[in-house]
């Protein structure tokens, strides 16, 4: 009976334990929120101003590369837009990070939430932009626009703007992009001169290169030469595949391009079978790199090429000499004597240069319609692009970050420090109407791009970015979103690589039924209903 | 005695059974009110009261859809595989653990057995692609130092199915032996003595005492995993699989992944959810009751 009494006890006292933690849980969460509330009263007392401070939640990309005691949430740059945008407007700008690597994923998932959505938005993808245009999801802003937003419609124009419209209403601000070129290949010059070659001018020339690096193997890799880096990133696919792409009409141009996520894919154009071709025979006579179908993000091939590896690849225009990579200076530290240096080589049957190039604008900005705050992030964006708002939040501090140079093009100065530069390590995250410097004109956007390199490799940006200006075609213009690209843009992605990485891997004589069958798998998942949709739409607006 | 003198007499065990059924009443059965995405033509942005009904227009879509199909051959028979390969490992790994005489090395053996269940399989994706790649994989490294061609583990899509259950059995094998050397420290010593003592060998020991006194465990795991054969994690599939061998890799999660959350169509997702939640009751309770007709044992 006694040990039952106990056990009676134990019993009670356990239950009374559990609901004291439940009811402190509860208390301190409330303590939590009155406490924040306090702090933001006080904010709003403090600036002078009699009404209470709102809160502004704009939404900022995470890269988690954020320098040691700063965040994207905490930085020089948030410092700066809330003493010079929110005190003097008695707004609290609060960022929300979300990871760049699933920036779509993770804003579907905030727009479902309903209120916790920041009031600024923005993605890459235009079929998600019209996605949520056409779900209703979005706030319109022509209003706004015209009220607030005299900078902003200055600073971007009537045909950035344009890309943001959705059914003649503005659901979006496009950011202005300043400089359009895309890609840019680079080669050995080092092996070239050592096998004394010529550099190749054709892709019929590469391949005869790429041949001799193999076997030849100038670089003394110990048979593991990798003539051409390769992965399934645009950067490496694009401008092979386009190279083999026929003189087509504008009609051709039209309806058989497919436009998946932000790019314009040419999987149904004439040539795009060659150029699967090309790969499969270049993969199989291990001219490419054998892990490529793995290497999505490019982190193997840049390996690959520090470590003296690779012959010849196209890449985003500057990025094998940019800081943030250091691709070159690793690969100079590695092999001394090594030389990346950029040239233009894949050639289409006309003998140009052919590859593709942005469209004038960058990511779509959004605002959500359940957002209450429409007025002040219009505010925000509009203050953003007040000429020396947009120039400070790029380039920092005058005489600390940068000097301006006698073409008025900002430089940085020699003995800039790191705790310097890294008050602007996300700037382009934060400058988020603007991609890249806007300086007024394309050569001076693109020698402050240069500008940015170090001294070493600015010749070579130079050059690179001299590269991927040339020859350039635009996307195409589409008057009205094409729904089946917006449903099957993700699935058809996943599928256009996919037949890619099988087609090139497949034994030769196996090309032929894979490339069939895995078209028919393309066009049987959502390609036709694109196709039909954009063949529909060409003979409309004939 | 009457239910209610009982309920008084018992209450504190009644209050104590509060949270657990809390948990399942808000985390299990609340949700289940968003099945209705499935019949609806669900727009987030009008929330699930505000879309429109539509019948089983999206069942009909999914079930028109070929990467469905596909999804779901790959679903099952990498569950299947896994049955045969991942689910006799963590048994055969615990008998030998529990015939081992020196303590301590039992210990370490186990401590090291669990540690790949802590691993993140993002973590084991990249440990995966260091040591099985083609070009400068460590396994591939050694087959060439041998002299003899290199294998494409990860690229070929049947190697990639070994390469898929080997880091499996790697992965889970030691913490799945957890149950089974828990239910063995139920077997009576005496039994193992006296069987000595009449002569029986180790294997026989094995097969007579230690298997039989494990067979509850068996057939019990046994259900629960045929429950799960219709769905399948998302992680291992994701990060291990690779566009070269999206034939075999793409299952249902990743497809539900891509059509729901990358491409935002939920009401697909949700049918897709359902499909398998229904299938998957249809699974156990088919287990269930064939375990209960072969052999008595049954978990209802």
């Amino acid at each position: 009976m006694g040990r039952k009494m106990f056990g009676k006890k134990m019993a009670s006292t356990l239950l009374a334990a559990l609901t004291a933690i439940g009811f402190l849980a509860g208390c301190s969460g409330n303590g939590g929120k009155d406490a924040a509330t306090g702090t933001s009263g006080n904010g709003g007392s403090s600036a002078g101003a009699a009404k209470e401070a709102v809160t502004l939640k704009v939404e900022v990309f995470e890269r988690g590369n954020s320098p040691a005691g700063m965040s994207v949430t905490n930085n020089y740059l948030t410092k700066f837009v809330q003493d010079h945008f929110g005190k003097p407007n008695n707004i609290n700008v609060e960022y929300v990070p979300v990871p760049r690597s699933e920036e779509v994923e993770k804003l579907n998932v905030l727009m479902a939430s309903g209120g916790d959505v920041p009031d600024i938005v923005f993605t890459y993808d235009q079929n998600v932009f019209y996605r949520y245009a056409q779900q209703g999801g979005l706030t319109d802003l022509t209003e706004l626009l015209d009220q607030q937003g005299t900078n902003l419609k200055k600073f971007l124009g009537e045909d950035t703007l344009a890309y943001g419209k959705f059914e003649g209403k503005q659901f979006a601000i496009p950011a202005k992009r300043a400089n359009l070129g895309k890609y840019a290949s680079a080669i050995r010059q080092d092996w070239l001169d050592k096998l004394g070659l010529p550099v190749p001018k054709t892709t019929e020339e590469l391949y005869n290169t790429l041949k001799a690096f193999k076997e030849k193997d100038p670089g003394g890799t110990g048979g593991k030469v990798i003539p051409l880096g390769m992965t399934i990133a645009p950067a490496q696919i694009d401008p092979l595949v386009w190279s083999f792409i026929q003189p087509t009409t504008d009609e051709q141009k039209f309806t058989l391009t497919q436009r998946l996520g932000s790019n314009d894919y040419p999987i149904l154009l004439p040539g795009f079978k060659d150029a699967l071709q090309f790969m499969n025979k270049l993969y199989n006579e291990g001219l490419m790199s054998k892990d490529f179908g793995l290497d999505k993000d490019k982190k193997q091939l840049y390996q690959d090429v520090s470590n003296g590896k690779v012959g010849f690849l196209s890449e985003d225009d500057t990025n094998l000499y940019d800081d943030g990579n250091k691709i070159s200076s690793t690969l100079e530290q590695n092999v001394p004597g090594a030389n990346l240096k950029p040239v233009d080589v894949y050639t289409n049957s006309e003998g140009k240069h052919a590859k593709p190039r942005y469209a004038p604008n960058g990511m779509y900005i959004m605002i959500p319609k359940s957002s209450e705050r429409a007025a002040e992030a219009i505010k925000y964006l509009d203050w953003m692009a007040i000429p020396d708002n947009l120039f400070h939040m790029q380039n920092g501090v005058e005489g600390e970050n940068y000097t301006l140079n006698e073409n008025g093009v900002p430089v940085a100065p020699a003995n800039v420090t790191e705790e310097t530069k890294n008050r602007l390590y996300n700037s382009g995250d934060m400058a988020i109407i603007s991609n890249g410097q806007q300086l007024g004109s394309d050569d001076k956007n693109r020698e402050a791009t240069v500008q940015a390199m170090s001294p070493k490799y600015q010749d070579k940006a130079r050059e690179s970015l001299k590269i991927s200006n040339s020859d350039t075609f635009p996307p195409v213009l589409l008057s009205k979103p094409i729904e089946a690209q917006t449903k099957y843009g993700t699935t058809l992605q996943d599928k256009y690589f996919e037949i890619i990485v099988k087609t090139t891997m497949v034994k030769p004589d196996k090309f032929e039924s894979t490339y069939e069958s895995m078209m028919k798998d393309y066009m049987a998942s959502g390609g036709q209903a694109i196709l039909d949709e954009r063949t529909a739409l060409y003979k409309e607006s004939k | 005695m009457s239910m209610t003198v009982y309920l008084r007499r018992y209450w504190q065990l009644y209050a104590l059974l509060v949270l657990p059924l809390a948990y399942f009443l808000v985390f299990k059965y609340g949700p289940m009110y968003g099945i209705q995405i499935a019949f609806k033509d669900f727009n987030f942005f009008q929330g699930i009261n505000g879309s429109e009904w539509i019948g089983l227009e999206a069942f009909k879509e999914v079930f028109g859809m070929r990467d469905f199909y596909i999804t779901l051959r790959n679903t099952l028979m990498l569950n299947g595989l896994d049955l045969l390969v991942s689910f006799p490992a963590p048994l055969l790994l615990a008998i030998m653990l529990y015939e081992l005489k020196s303590i301590w090395f039992k210990k370490l053996s186990q401590t090291i057995l669990y540690i790949p269940h802590f691993i993140s399989w993002v973590i084991i994706g990249g440990i995966v692609s260091q040591v099985f790649g083609t070009q400068s994989g460590m396994v591939n490294n050694f087959i060439a130092g041998l002299g003899f061609g290199e294998i494409p583990f990860l690229l070929d899509k049947h190697y990639w199915l070994f390469t898929y259950l080997i880091v499996g059995v790697w992965q889970s094998a030691g913490w799945g032996t957890i149950i089974y050397l828990a239910a063995l420290t139920g077997i009576n010593k005496e039994l193992f003595e006296a069987a000595e003592v009449d002569g029986a060998g180790r294997l026989k020991r094995i097969w007579h005492i230690t298997v039989p006194g494990l067979k509850p465990t068996i057939i019990t795991l046994l259900i629960i995993n045929l429950g799960h054969m219709i769905s399948i994690g998302f992680e291992r599939p994701f990060n291990i699989g690779n566009t070269a061998v999206r034939e075999y890799a793409d299952v249902l999660s990743t497809f539900v992944y891509r059509v729901g959350l990358q491409s935002g169509q939920y009401t697909i997702a949700t049918v897709v959810g359902l499909f398998q939640a229904v299938v998957g009751l249809v699974f156990v309770l088919g287990a269930n009751y064939a375990s209960k007709k072969l052999t008595d044992e049954s978990i209802l």
